[in-house]
């Protein structure tokens, strides 16, 4: 079983991922990747591609135990995504290069966390 | 992640199928069933979640359809799902799939009907049972489930509804079971890699779709979502509980009591207004109860709370933080020394996480390091030490070098250094810092603290870049209130010109004054406005350059900006027209910051200094040592509230407030009044003269009062402090018009032996050593030791003869007697003792006053006992005119035998002068007849000692020198008697003993007045006159001390005026 849990003093290890916003430690982004987000950020290993897709810089931490009911991970988009800890805020923009190829290749329309979408309402 | 997919299949299938889960979930909420309900269904259709999904877009569909007309985007929802169920060979479609709709739902049906009969497949009966039994273990309502399945699966098909319900459960059932079977037999690694090849790529793009499609309010909870509980939690421990939950859902996962919560989230931070709370996603509040049990930090049994329903989107509100541009001034949070200070931001790291900013270092050079808190390595102070922190100061290399030389490494030309780890450039520290720890919002730039950037050349002149701080301060556009002249320069109604008539959010309403639409009322936003100013119209700066309050007419306006000729400098300066308005005042400004002219600021630890003059940017103060300093207001460290108790001596000890009028002693003897008292300077406010705005400062210590405000009598006011001056004590002079016996002499206390009446000490003796006012220090017979202790302590006691006694009245006494006492040798405090010597005396006087003399007196004295004061009056008869009357009456009948005294040829003389006198002969008969003789008997030796004592008596010795009544006074006062009854007048304080009335009298007063004054009394009055004689005893009176005294002089003088008569005659 994967293991979200950071304790305190490695929380300052911690990264948000900038497309899906999980937070989890440096480490485990580099032995993992993002579990969610992998596919097209490929961070395994690569600290350099972990530096600019995920930021050291979140806020509101959300613990998500159960994706598929939750309204938080509804309002969040975090619905399709596995559990774990995400946060609500992520600032830092992903790089041009990395955004191109996700809404090209896997058209997936980017949204960033930084707060810059405003609600519709 | 691997033993992720591996795990338990049912929460893999739950994480790995969000999509489908998800949207049964949405849809079932849609359609009022019970959250368990879709839950159930979610895990009990593993197999069919296609066919869920199938279902699902189509319910989804037709709400968006109804309640928001949003086809498109409620299609594009639908075919999602649909791709997302239907298999990855959809994807491609999606896009056209949008288009064509109806198509899209005829096809979907197809695929449905074509997926169902795939999977239809009948499975072997027995598994029936199983699935039953799973359905029992997991069903709270098992009938509703089965009705609300059947629901389900008879809306989404149709065709299948052959079969009956039961048997759709039962396929279902065990189709699930045998997949089951198939995944437990696969290795974890092989069933990872089916279910990623499955929906790992599926899992993420469908997420994303979904943001770009789902508008956000139609994600808005229902009732049917679970409910959001705010949980009070130690503030900033928001996050680590955040990961507790997280590692208790964790672990709890597939056992029995899995935890409840569905979600947890915080939005703590030093400034949110939601620290100290985490909001708990759960079904049912005692959900929370049962999974924050025994989670540190968080206390979900004290004020739990549920979060409505319309303010849950509230909860998750995010704001962008505003990107970072360089030039943009932002403040430190950290390092902890700098927190506050503002920076400048040179630069931003592509991804905007980091940026590089300069700041104003605050360095110690090491000086601190010696004083304390050296760590292990001697080097550096540990980090976070608190302390109070250096100043800013640009960075300075010498200084740097002083101490930490080796650490000190850069390059002059470019004037850039390291230092401790620390780059330096131009004076500013530069440094990265994270985002996270600037403060970019609400910074609100002063001008002085922008200044000190701007300030940076080497030169040290402020080459203030207005437009850049402009920039950096324009929020706002223009910020237009009623009334404003403004004109629009973007948009449809670009060159209107109106007067503002109302603003209400960014919309301004303004009347149209020039042009076609004149009189018209337009509403434009606010951001294609700008003031309007004519050239001559008379305006103010308001706000947002260095030229703030500035006043001026506008002589050229570009655009922007505005070019007016001030007011005060006559210069021309230019600033944007929305920092501008009409002004109506004057130029002139009072004040610059909190700082305003007259105030008393503090420059430095030591030196304060009166604001005397206010300039734009600095302000020029006038030290407490009279130098004037041109200072901007970061040079003052503070600003000292006026103190209205401040007290202050002037050179008189006289106090002196503020508001007082006072004059320079010697020097220029400027007048002023006091605007400021600081430790002994004041400053004085004239309106003689203009320069330093009429301000001045001087000692306390060199002026005098002129005029204390309110009229303050400064004797009176407060403490006497002329009182409490030894110096001025022992001065009689000083004193002339309260002559308490205090006034005279040390106190008559000291070296007196004492019993403690009160206190610790109760009971002890000891000797008076020193005394004030109201304290006496006594050295203890038993401890050999001083204490201090209220003189109404004490009780004294004879020295001898351990009787009581009171120094004071006895003092008096002994002033009288002291004189006397000298010849007589211990008189004691008694009266009885005092009487004795009196006694001896007339013992002495025997011979010549005889038997009858003393009998005579006798009574007199009796008589004077009972009255403390009054009795040394009759004791000496002579002195107290009105009283001894009486006694004397009788007395003096035995005085006639004086009378025969008088045979004295000088006093025979006197006696008819006395005789004139009414009752003079009395006296005369009584004291000096009498006495007389005694002296010039006893005078020899009784003399010197006694002739003090009787300064009073002074009479006497002159009646003795009747020769030269001139002198009299002059032996009275000046001879012995001065020496000896200056204490003896001190004791004459006494002077309640009437006794010692008259020496003083006799000695300061009688000496000059009597001869004059007295006379008349004497003689004109008799004894009416001591009224008279009163007044030119007035001087001796003092020493007398109340009533008696008047008589008493008089009788001395009076005698000596007789005797001058006589001389005379």
């Amino acid at each position: 079983m994967a293991e979200n849990y950071v304790a305190p003093n490695q929380q300052r290890y911690l990264r948000a991922c900038m497309v899906c916003s999980i937070v989890m430690t440096l480490q485990r982004f580099r032995e993992n990747g993002c579990p969610n987000c992998e596919e097209f950020l490929h961070l395994q290993g690569s600290t350099d591609q972990i530096e600019s897709c995920t930021s050291q810089v979140f806020e509101g931490l959300i613990t998500l135990a159960d994706p598929t009911k939750s309204w938080v991970a509804k309002w969040q988009r975090l619905d399709g995504y596995v559990r774990g800890v995400y946060a609500t805020k992520v600032s830092g923009q992903l790089p041009d290069d990395v955004r191109t190829t996700i809404e090209e290749e896997y058209r997936i329309q980017y949204i960033p966390r930084d707060g810059s979408v405003t609600e519709a309402d | 992640m691997a033993d992720h997919y591996g795990g338990d299949s049912e929460s893999d299938d739950d994480n790995f199928n969000p999509a489908p889960a998800d949207m049964s979930d949405d849809e079932n909420n849609a359609e009022g069933s019970s959250p368990q309900a879709s839950r159930r269904a979610a895990d009990y259709d593993q197999d069919d979640d296609e066919e869920e999904e199938e279902q699902a877009p189509k319910r989804a569909t037709k709400r968006p359809r109804i309640e928001h007309d949003e086809d498109g985007e409620g299609e594009e929802e639908e075919e999602d799902d649909e791709e997302g169920g239907g298999g990855h060979d959809d994807d491609d479609e999606d896009e056209e799939d949008e288009e064509d709709e109806e198509d899209e739902e005829d096809e979907d049906d197809v695929q449905q009907r074509h997926r169902r009969k795939r999977r239809k497949e009948p499975g072997a009966a027995f598994f029936d049972i199983e699935a039953e039994v799973e359905d029992e273990d997991e069903a709270e309502d098992d009938e509703k489930d089965g009705e609300e399945i059947e629901d389900f699966i008879d809306n989404a098909h149709p065709d299948d509804i052959a079969d009956s319900s039961r048997m759709n459960d039962d396929r279902r059932h065990r189709e699930l079971d045998r997949r089951r079977e198939m995944e437990s037999s696969l290795d974890a690694e092989k069933q990872a890699e089916i279910l990623r090849e499955r929906y790992g790529k599926r899992a993420p793009a469908r997420g994303h779709g979904d943001m770009a499609v789902v508008p956000r309010r139609l994600l808005l909870p229902s009732v049917d979502d679970p409910g959001i509980w705010a949980v009070r939690c130690k503030e900033g421990k928001e996050r680590e509980v955040v990961f507790s939950i997280m590692r208790r859902v964790e672990e709890r996962l597939g056992t029995k009591d899995e935890l409840p919560i569905i979600s947890a989230f915080e939005r703590g931070g030093t400034t949110s207004v939601m620290k100290g709370y985490i909001y708990v996603e759960a079904r049912r509040q005692n959900d929370i109860m049962l999974g924050l049990e025994g989670v540190l930090n968080v206390y979900p049994r004290t004020k739990m709370h549920l979060v409505e329903i319309k303010d849950m989107p509230d909860l998750l509100r995010v704001t962008k933080t505003p990107s970072l541009e360089p030039g943009a001034w932002v403040r430190l949070k950290r390092p902890a020394k700098h927190a506050g200070d503002l920076a400048q931001v040179l630069d931003v790291t592509e991804n905007g996480l980091e940026a590089r900013v300069r700041f104003i270092p605050r360095l110690d050079y090491g000086v601190r390091d010696d004083a304390s808190s050296l760590t292990a390595d001697g080097k550096r102070k540990r980090p976070g030490v608190p302390g109070p922190r250096p100043p800013q100061r640009l960075f300075s290399e010498a200084e740097a070098r002083k101490r930490h030389g080796r650490h000190v490494v850069g390059n002059p030309q470019t004037n850039s250094w390291q230092y401790m780890g620390e780059e330096f450039e131009n004076g500013f520290q530069v440094k990265d810092i994270k985002i996270q720890q600037l403060e970019v919002k609400d910074v609100n730039p002063s001008l002085e603290e922008v200044t000190k950037f701007a300030g940076g050349s080497e030169d040290g002149t402020e080459n203030l870049d207005l437009k850049a701080l402009a920039a950096s301060l324009k929020e706002s556009s223009a910020n237009v209130v009623p009334g404003d002249m403004i004109s629009v320069y973007e948009g449809e109604q670009s060159g209107v010109i109106g007067t503002a008539v109302n603003v209400r959010g960014d919309i301004v309403t303004l009347r149209v004054t020039e042009g076609d639409l004149k009189g018209q009322m337009i509403e434009v936003p606010n951001r294609g406005l700008r003031k309007f100013f004519k050239i001559g119209d008379h305006v103010k700066v308001i706000g947002g350059s260095r030229f703030r309050d500035e006043v001026g007419m506008v002589v050229k306006t570009d655009g922007d900006s505005v070019t007016l000729f001030t007011d005060q400098a006559n210069t021309e300066i230019t600033v944007f027209c929305k920092d501008l308005r009409k002004a109506s005042d004057i130029g002139g400004q009072g004040s610059l910051g909190q700082y305003s002219l007259l105030d008393l600021v503090q420059l430095d630890p030591t030196t304060v200094g009166c604001i005397v003059k206010v300039d734009r940017e600095s302000v020029v103060v006038l030290d407490q040592h009279g130098e004037n300093r041109q200072v901007t207001p970061s040079q003052i460290t503070n600003k000292l509230p006026k103190r209205r108790t401040a007290v202050a001596a002037d050179r008189t000890g006289a106090e002196v407030k503020l508001d007082d009028v006072v004059r320079e002693y010697g020097g220029q003897q400027r007048q002023g009044k006091i605007i400021h008292i600081h430790r002994s300077f004041l400053f004085l406010h004239s309106n003689d003269s203009n320069d330093n705005a009429g301000v001045f400062v001087t000692r306390a210590s060199n002026v005098s009062t002129v005029a204390a405000k309110g009229g303050r009598i400064n004797s009176s006011s407060g403490p006497d402090l002329s009182a409490m001056n030894p110096a001025l004590k022992r001065n009689p002079a000083e004193n002339t018009r309260m002559a308490p016996p205090k006034n005279f002499g040390p106190d008559r206390a000291i070296n007196q032996t004492v019993t403690i009446r009160r206190g610790g000490y109760k009971g002890l003796l000891g000797i008076v050593k020193d005394t004030t006012d109201t304290h006496a220090r006594v050295e203890l017979h038993t401890k050999g030791k001083i204490i201090t202790v209220p003189k109404a302590d004490l009780a004294f006691k004879d020295k001898v003869t351990g009787r009581p006694i009171d120094p004071y009245t006895r003092g008096g006494r002994g002033g009288g007697y002291a004189g006397a006492s000298g010849g007589r040798g211990g008189s004691s405090g008694s009266w009885a003792g005092g009487r004795t010597p009196v006694a001896a005396r007339s013992g002495e006087r025997t011979p010549a006053w005889g038997a009858p003399k003393s009998d005579a007196r006798q009574p007199a004295w009796s008589r004077g006992d009972p009255s403390g004061g009054r009795t040394p009056a009759p004791a000496w008869g002579d002195n107290s005119g009105n009283r001894t009357v009486n006694p004397y009456d009788g007395s003096r009948t035995s005085y006639g035998g004086a009378t025969s005294y008088g045979g004295a040829t000088a006093y025979g003389s006197r006696t008819p002068a006395w005789s004139s006198g009414a009752k003079t002969p009395a006296y005369d008969g009584f004291g000096h007849g009498s006495k007389t003789p005694a002296y010039g008997g006893g005078s020899g030796d009784a003399w010197g000692s006694k002739t003090p004592a009787y300064g009073v008596s002074a009479p006497t010795p002159a009646a003795s020198g009747n020769d030269a009544w001139g002198y009299t006074p002059g032996p009275s006062g000046g001879s012995g008697a001065f020496d000896a009854p200056t204490p003896g007048a001190g004791l004459g304080a006494p002077t309640p003993g009437a006794l010692n009335a008259p020496t003083p009298g006799a000695y300061s007063a009688p000496t000059p007045g009597a001869i004059s004054a007295p006379t008349p009394a004497a003689w004109s009055g008799g004894w009416g006159a001591e009224a008279a004689p009163t007044p030119a005893v007035s001087a001796p009176t003092p020493g007398a001390g109340t009533g008696y005294y008047g008589a008493p002089t008089p009788a001395a003088y009076a005698e000596t005026p007789g005797d001058g008569r006589y001389e005379d005659d």
